[in-house]
């Protein structure tokens, strides 16, 4: 087990690394001159001084080696140092963090709604397979899956918000306010963890140790209780945590459509603005917690699996 | 009140649609303290009145009319609750498959935990000594170390010896076994049986014992049913079924596990031949670290034309890690392999050899016949694809070819419209030959290709291997852990054990005379089967055998049976 954890965390430092430099490149290949963009941020007016363009370079160190400003860079921002924004003027730490809180909540509800609906159908159908319950559940989970959020957001906007006003249509004030966007965003994960849990639990029931379960006397909701649902169940581990780190990324068009102050909006705010730091800082952030996420899904697995612990052991 | 479990008339059919019969009219009995020996090919119907009796058929299945009870309790008119508290209670069950039948995520010491919980009321530190007790009685030299182990960490035979724990944890009247040594080797399944019958002895247990492998039981049963297509044929004490059976059926099945009489007929010696196939010095290594074992170490073996070797080992002995290194899929870490394919004959006409194609010369055929096809392809195009690849091969051509090729393992080409689910695993190993076959090949390698098959297709299956090797001078390698697929196959015997070549003989030489110390002990669990040791080539073990065989069983006149010419 020991091992098997420093292997993934090596390959979670090298992941990390790898983005950061990607990310660290951005204002290189980008087109306009970014000392020029930090004058501008910084001085009124449109005149900018080329003799201030050479001194500012000089002085951020872009005349070393691409390597060594990597590093330096990286130091700094492991540090928690991210810059300067170009648009806000203030050092992006302060504007990720709590954009950061906003984006883990609304992600965190999301899946725990998406989880518990899943659950609950994904059960109900596997134990009533190939009745009409188990038919339409997974005809709604097929059909939500495919449902596009841009599409679906206005609509409950429209009914809920617009037509009977009983639901704010955007902001992040107070637990309505979560209420659309975080059915919005449940919808598709929702679907594709029922259809898992459904396919885990059918998977489950068919297993000769059920059979062997029910054998040695436990009753039929004993068996499923103890030996079909656990079992049943550890898929939906795995996928929970590959779609947290999806959402990460994925909530950018929720929370622009709802107006939500989170990490998605931050990002489209800094590309849209060419707010190069900001950008930089809200990606390394997503990605970093996108990896660590799916490196603890393996652990979790390993975990509940034994034949997975015991392997690495 | 009738004692034990009584089983009168019992009829059970597939529901409708289909509406098919399974059982029809099966009788029988098991008293306390009794071994009866439940015997059939597959689909007879044995594992379905097991079923009926635990009141666990699957859902398509109905009972019709009949009874079974157990001790003056009604089974088929039980409540659930009532059921609940016989299974596992006053029946205990073993399985053909034990490892699959162990929650994956749970030990085995809460798996024991279930039943002493609910059939006997006893949690924490009781429950704990009960199940060590138990599996120290399964014989575990170590039971706390068990209790812990999750069931993927157990072998093949301490999973069963473990399921043994579990089934014994409620104190049962009743043991239904079903086919519980079926994928273990001779040595293992007669230590189970041992348990088996200890614990029969010790607890006054009745025993009703699933097989398609007489032998198996012959040592231990009192009393022998044998059922074919849902009804029993045959019932009767022990001694009279095996020595005298009066229905074809049970001839069949006695027959088979005899698997020794026409062996010499049909094989015949090869003549003076060359090598064409030989391994120099081959090392295989998989696993990599300090300590670890190659899994072939410096073997060095090789195949004449038209012979058949067999190879003998248990399982981790290496024997499918040579199979897949002599078909090229794997290869030597150090040593060579040398092949020298092409036919002396050169026969090129259109049964014989010259398809020309290189790496098709040496083909295999597997274990598991249902894991060798593509459930979602039908046999035909199954049996096409590797016809495919060689593009000289009209579509017409391919067809005439399959037919051929399907004809010759005696079977009919019309099956081959069928799904693999839709055929049995007898008829799926004869197409995995036909397969190998159609790329015409000079070897053939069977690797355990009959260990999932009862007795009575593996006699079929093997006897048609004798005859593709006479009719086409096919060279045959058998691997298997059974040594009496191996002396009716082979003409020449080589022990793997722990990855080395321990032993190489004559079949004969090596039967009366094992060498090496791994050789020795598996002759002689061979031997502790009466029909086992029945082999012309090893008559003059005869003596030791009538001495071993325990006087429960009529051994002698077994022997008598199986040996005398044509009986």
């Amino acid at each position: 087990m020991m091992l098997f954890l420093a292997r993934r965390t090596a390959a979670l430092v090298v992941a990390v690394l790898l983005a950061s430099f990607v990310v660290f490149l951005i204002p290189y290949v980008t087109p306009g001159d970014p000392v020029r963009k930090i004058i501008r941020s910084r001085v009124a007016g449109d005149a900018i001084d080329d003799s201030a363009v050479q001194a500012l370079s000089a002085q951020l160190g872009l005349q070393d080696p691409l390597w060594t400003q990597y590093l330096r860079w990286l130091g700094r921002f492991a540090s928690g140092d991210m810059g300067l924004s170009y648009t806000s003027r203030t050092p992006v730490a302060d504007q990720v963090l709590p954009a950061l809180w906003v984006t883990l909540s609304l992600v965190v509800m999301t899946l725990a709604v998406a989880a518990l609906i899943a659950v609950i159908l994904g059960i109900a159908a596997a134990l009533n397979e190939g009745r009409a319950a188990d038919k339409a559940i997974t005809a709604v989970s097929q059909a939500f899956i495919a449902m596009p959020e841009y599409w679906l957001a206005p609509m409950l906007v429209l009914v809920f918000a617009l037509e009977l006003s009983v639901l704010p249509s955007a902001g992040w004030e107070g637990p309505t306010s979560a209420v659309l966007p975080v059915a919005v965003l449940a919808l598709r994960p929702a679907s594709h963890f029922t259809s898992a849990v459904r396919e885990g639990m059918l998977d489950a029931l068919g297993a000769e140790h059920v059979t062997a379960a029910r054998g040695r006397g436990l009753s039929y909701f004993h068996t499923v209780r103890k030996h079909v649902i656990p079992n049943g169940l550890l898929p939906l581990t795995t996928l929970a945590a590959v779609w947290f780190a999806g959402l990460l990324g994925g909530s950018v068009i929720i929370e622009v459509i709802f107006a939500i102050p989170g990490m998605g909006r931050l990002l489209f705010d800094g590309v849209l603005n060419s707010d190069i730091p900001l950008a930089q800082g809200a990606v390394v952030v997503v990605v970093g917690l996108a990896v660590l996420l799916t490196t603890a899904a393996d652990l979790v697995h390993g975990l509940l699996n034994p034949q997975v612990r015991l392997r690495h052991a | 009140m009738p004692e034990g479990l009584l089983i009168e008339d019992l009829h059970l059919s597939v529901r409708a649609p289909a509406s098919r019969p399974v059982l029809s009219g099966v009788g029988l009995s098991v008293a306390p303290g009794e071994f009866v020996a439940l015997v059939g090919a597959s689909g007879s119907g044995k594992t379905m009145t097991a079923l009926a009796v635990l009141g666990l058929l699957p859902p398509q299945i109905q009972a019709g009319s009949g009874s079974i009870s157990l001790g003056g309790t009604d089974l088929l008119r039980a409540s659930g609750a009532e059921l609940n508290r016989l299974r596992g209670g006053r029946i205990g069950m073993l399985y053909q498959q034990p490892k699959r039948m162990f929650n994956p995520r749970m030990t085995i010491g809460s798996h024991l935990a279930e039943p002493l919980k609910l059939h006997r009321g006893l949690r924490g530190r009781q429950a704990r000594e009960q199940a060590l007790g138990l599996l120290a009685d399964a014989g575990f030299d170590d039971p706390a170390r068990i209790a812990r182990a999750y069931p993927h960490q157990l072998s093949g035979g301490m999973a069963q010896r473990a399921m043994l724990a579990v089934a014994m944890a409620g104190q049962p009247e009743l043991l239904l076994a079903d086919e519980p040594t079926s994928a273990l080797d001779k040595v293992l399944e007669r230590q189970i049986l041992e348990l088996i019958d200890n614990q029969r002895r010790r607890h006054g247990l009745g025993v009703l014992y699933i097989t398609h492998d007489l032998a198996t039981v012959s040592a231990f049963a009192d009393r022998v049913v044998v059922m074919d297509a849902g009804c029993v044929q045959e019932e009767g004490p022990a001694r009279t079924v095996l020595g005298a059976p009066r229905t074809a059926c049970a001839r069949e099945l006695l027959e088979a596990c005899a698997l020794t009489r026409r062996r010499i007929a049909a094989a015949g010696e090869p003549g003076p031949s060359r090598d064409i196939l030989a391994l120099h010095g081959v090392t295989k290594r998989f696993a990599k670290g300090r300590g670890a074992r190659p899994a072939l170490d410096n073997v060095s073996l090789s195949l004449r034309e038209g012979e058949i070797l067999g190879v003998l080992g248990q399982s981790g002995s290496g024997k499918s890690t040579l199979a897949r290194l002599l078909v090229d899929v794997e290869a030597p870490d150090r040593g060579s392999i040398a092949r020298t394919l092409s036919r002396a004959d050169g026969r090129n006409d259109d049964g014989g050899a010259g398809s020309g194609v290189p790496g098709t010369e040496v083909q295999l055929v597997f274990q598991e016949p249902h894991d060798a096809f593509d459930p979602r392809m039908k046999l035909f195009a199954s049996l096409e694809a590797p016809l495919r690849r060689q593009r000289a091969c009209t579509a017409d051509e391919r067809r005439d070819r399959i037919h051929q090729a399907v004809r010759d393992v005696e079977l009919e080409p019309g099956m081959l419209d069928r799904y693999p689910s839709q055929c049995s695993g007898g008829q799926l190993q004869r197409l995995t030959i036909a397969r190998a076959l159609l790329l015409d090949p000079a070897v053939l390698i069977c690797d355990e290709a009959t260990s999932a098959l009862d007795a009575v297709t593996q006699r079929k299956v093997l006897d048609l291997l004798l005859r593709l090797h006479r009719d086409r001078r096919l060279s045959l390698i058998m691997i298997s852990h059974d040594m009496n697929v191996i002396r009716y196959m082979s003409h020449r015997v080589a022990v793997l054990y722990q990855g080395a070549l321990v032993e190489l003989a004559g079949t004969a030489d090596f039967f009366a005379n094992p060498q090496h110390r791994h050789s020795k002990e598996l002759v002689a669990a061979a031997r502790a089967h009466p029909t086992a040791c029945a082999a012309p080539v090893a008559c003059s073990d005869l003596a030791a055998c009538a001495h071993r065989g325990s006087g429960r069983l009529g051994t002698t006149r077994l022997l008598e049976l199986v040996t005398s010419p044509d009986s």
